[in-house]
């Protein structure tokens, strides 16, 4: 009877094992032997406990209980196995009542739950990741059951509309969060097409949480059929506000940059190694005869600039490129196409990456070609000053020199009429003091009209036919010229206009004409030849002679100003052409002088047309 | 009174010339006082004397402000001349620009001719120093 039980204990399906009141076991399936690995040992007459490691109270407690005849629960165990595995497995007590009724011991029924257990405890560490995750990317979840209408929200996306814990939303309530305009339309029109249309969204969206706070969000959502049949909707909730003002300071930041190199004035410009421009500022879109940066890019300097111009910058990328070294401050003469200069002052500097490999330049141009026609502008007054200035000194010294040169003759001849007996020496030696009187009254005469000419600027300057005032001055030389036997050879025609002052043409042409007879050639009867040409700015009189000629490397500089003596005697000429040098330049004319010794000599007087 | 074979004047302006004459004609026996009246007919007049070998003189009163050739350009000139005698060139000049008086010294380093610069006007006391000393 007894082995026929434990045969059919023995077989149970799951495992078993029946214990009396002192705990001992009495029977035990074949199930429970192999799950807890007890093929070798005798369990019979072994206490249940010591068979574990430890057993929880509460299952020693429910085993207690059971022998007064309680059922109970299941409940849940762990111990290791043989090779120190962790298991669990899952208990049912029951009370072992024989035919009587009395509670002889104990049923133990136990299940090997440990796939089950790691299953859920790999959930549980899912789950845990998964709400860390969610939070650390603040993304929050929702979910509303339609047949109910109850919306549920999650810890975190009641943490961005920051409203408590304890917080219960309804629809309508969640869609008010939405900024009131463009965000709540979206996302009701959102819902809507969910709900009837079974479309899913993903909108950016701001919301002003219940702190009033403003928020960038990213809210999805899409609808739930169940059996073909719309019941609710699921969404996430993603706080995205770091995000978008980091966005937008990096768009700000983007566009300040961009805003000042714009501004500057100053050509900025990146080119690749090939020096086509992948980054350009308006100065050098402008410069470059564009209107959009885009025109530009991709293109290089030879697509603009005339060619002479463009080779050289490119030479210049090249050696910058190639040595890696900056270029720093480079005046340049640019030439566009279309035949505009300007001078810019350009740095170059190598663009380096991180492997060091060069990858282009950088460029910066600044336009000094203002700077550089005031430069031009100051160095021709310089150089009108510093001509002024030596005129002025040339003048003082000329009147030093002519009055010092008077006084001394005054002195001496006065000490030489003190100490003079002889009467016919005294009245010689007077009438060479008158002779002094009046050159001293000449050369004081001499001086005033330089200083005239000089000062006196408002003397108009008029057409004048050139040839009347030639017929005057033939006249007024009319003696000069017999005496000499020179002749005048007029090839001006009679249409023939300059501009100039009278008074001053006549004084020139006086001047030159007299200086030519007066230096004429000993073997040769004077000729002297006048002509006049035009071009853009002057009017050209070329006065020629055949007289004795200068040498100019020689005498040039001093031809106009070089005897600084204004002594009336024969030979001297210094303040004819002294003056007459001044007039054409108070006309804002020059002279051009060629000659060769022996055969005569060319003046070129230049008047000035345009001033 | 000291005699001298031949002076010469080269002056553009009758009564510095005039003057010279007249104090030297009171201080010096001289028979040959040669006057040019700028520097381009005296470099020619001197030329021809030391080529004819004639008597060189002894004394030089140059101006500097002539026409033509002036007195430096002169004396540019005039110390290329080889000559052994020992010439005394007395500039004399109206001008008292410091400049002048520089290039004065330049050319008396020059050349082994005395060259003294003295200004405008001229006395006797001067003249009779430059003839005494030549």
């Amino acid at each position: 009877m007894i082995s026929t039980q434990n045969y059919l204990i023995k077989q149970l399906p799951k495992a078993t094992v029946f214990i009396n009141t002192k705990f001992e076991v009495i029977h035990v399936s074949d199930k429970w032997i192999n799950y807890f690995d007890y093929s070798n040992i005798d369990l019979i007459g072994k206490n249940i406990f010591e068979l574990f490691d430890s057993v929880s109270k509460e299952w020693h407690q429910v085993i207690e209980d059971c022998l007064l005849g309680k059922s109970s629960d299941s409940g849940i165990e762990m111990h290791f196995d043989s090779e120190g595995k962790k298991k669990w497995f899952e208990w049912v007590n029951i009370p072992w009542y024989d035919e009587y009724e009395n509670i002889i011991g104990v049923i133990v029924q136990t299940e090997d739950i440990t796939k089950k257990v790691l299953t859920e405890l790999r959930f549980n560490k899912m789950e845990a990741l998964l709400t860390e995750k969610l939070e650390i990317a603040k993304i929050g979840n929702w979910e509303y059951d339609a047949i109910t209408d109850t919306l549920i929200w999650s810890k975190m996306t009641k943490m961005i509309h920051e409203v408590p814990m304890d917080y219960v939303p309804d629809v309508e309530t969640a869609i008010n969060f939405y900024k009131e305009g463009y965000d709540r339309n979206v996302l009701s029109m959102a819902m809507f097409n969910a709900s009837n249309h079974g479309t899913s969204w993903k909108n950016k969206l701001q919301l002003i949480t219940a702190k009033g706070k403003t928020v960038w969000v990213i809210a999805a959502g899409k609808p739930i059929f169940t059996d073909g049949k719309y019941t609710g909707l699921i969404g996430t909730f993603q706080d995205i506000t770091e995000q978008v003002q980091t966005e937008i300071k990096t768009i700000e930041r983007k566009n300040l940059l961009r805003a000042l190199i714009d501004n500057l004035p100053l050509n900025v410009y990146i080119k690749d190694l090939e020096s086509k421009k992948i980054l350009v500022n308006k100065a050098e879109i402008e410069f470059s005869g564009f209107e959009k940066e885009e025109d530009l890019i991709g293109k290089d300097d030879f697509d603009f600039l005339d060619e002479s111009s463009a080779k050289m910058c490119r030479e210049e990328d090249v050696s910058v490129m190639k040595s890696l070294k900056p270029l720093l401050d480079k005046e340049d003469v640019i030439i566009r196409k279309d035949g505009k200069s300007s001078t810019f002052l350009t740095s170059k500097i190598p663009l380096i990456e991180e492997g060091g490999n060069v990858t282009g330049l950088i460029g910066f141009s600044l336009d000094i070609s203002n700077l550089k026609q005031k430069e031009e502008e100051l160095r021709n007054l310089i150089n009108v000053t510093s001509l002024q200035n030596k005129k002025l000194i040339d003048f003082a010294h000329i009147i030093s020199h002519n009055l010092r040169s008077h006084t001394a003759n005054f002195s001496m001849l006065l000490e030489f009429l003190v100490n003079e007996k002889k009467e016919k020496e005294k009245k010689k030696i007077i009438s060479m003091l008158v002779k002094a009187s009046d050159n001293l009254l000449e050369t004081l005469g001499n001086l005033n009209d330089v200083i005239t000419i000089n000062t006196n600027t408002t003397l108009k300057k008029k057409s004048i036919r050139m040839n009347d005032k030639i017929d005057i001055v033939n006249t007024k030389l009319k003696t000069l010229l017999k005496n000499n036997k020179a002749k005048i050879k007029n090839k001006v025609s009679n249409n023939d206009y300059i501009t100039a002052v009278p008074s001053y043409l006549e004084s020139i042409l006086m001047n030159f004409i007299t200086n030519a007879v007066k230096y004429k050639h000993a073997d040769r009867d004077p000729i002297i030849t006048l002509s006049l040409t035009k071009n853009n700015d002057y009017s050209i009189l070329s006065i020629a002679d055949n007289g004795i000629g200068i040498d100019l490397k020689k005498y040039g500089d001093k031809l106009f100003g070089m005897y600084k003596t204004f002594h009336n005697n024969a030979d001297a000429k210094g303040i004819g052409l002294y003056i007459t040098k001044n007039q054409i330049e108070a006309m804002s004319g020059k002279i051009i002088t060629s000659s060769e010794v022996g055969k005569g000599t060319i003046f070129n007087i230049y008047f000035n047309e345009r001033i | 009174m000291k005699e001298f074979n031949a002076i010469c004047i080269i002056d553009d302006d009758p009564i510095t010339v005039f003057g010279i004459k007249k104090m030297l004609s009171i201080v010096t026996k001289c028979d040959n006082i040669i006057t040019y009246y700028n520097g381009k007919l005296a470099i020619d007049g001197l030329r021809e004397i030391v080529n004819n070998n004639e008597d060189i003189p002894d004394i030089i009163f140059l101006d500097i402000n002539m026409p033509i050739m002036d007195g430096w350009q002169f004396l540019e000139e005039f110390i290329a001349i080889p000559m052994k005698k020992k010439i005394r060139i007395n500039i004399v000049t109206s001008s008292i620009d410091p400049l002048d008086i520089k290039k004065a010294e330049m050319y008396k380093s020059m050349s082994h001719h005395t060259v003294v610069f003295n200004n405008k006007p001229i006395t006797r006391s001067v003249i009779e120093e430059i003839t005494n000393a030549a």
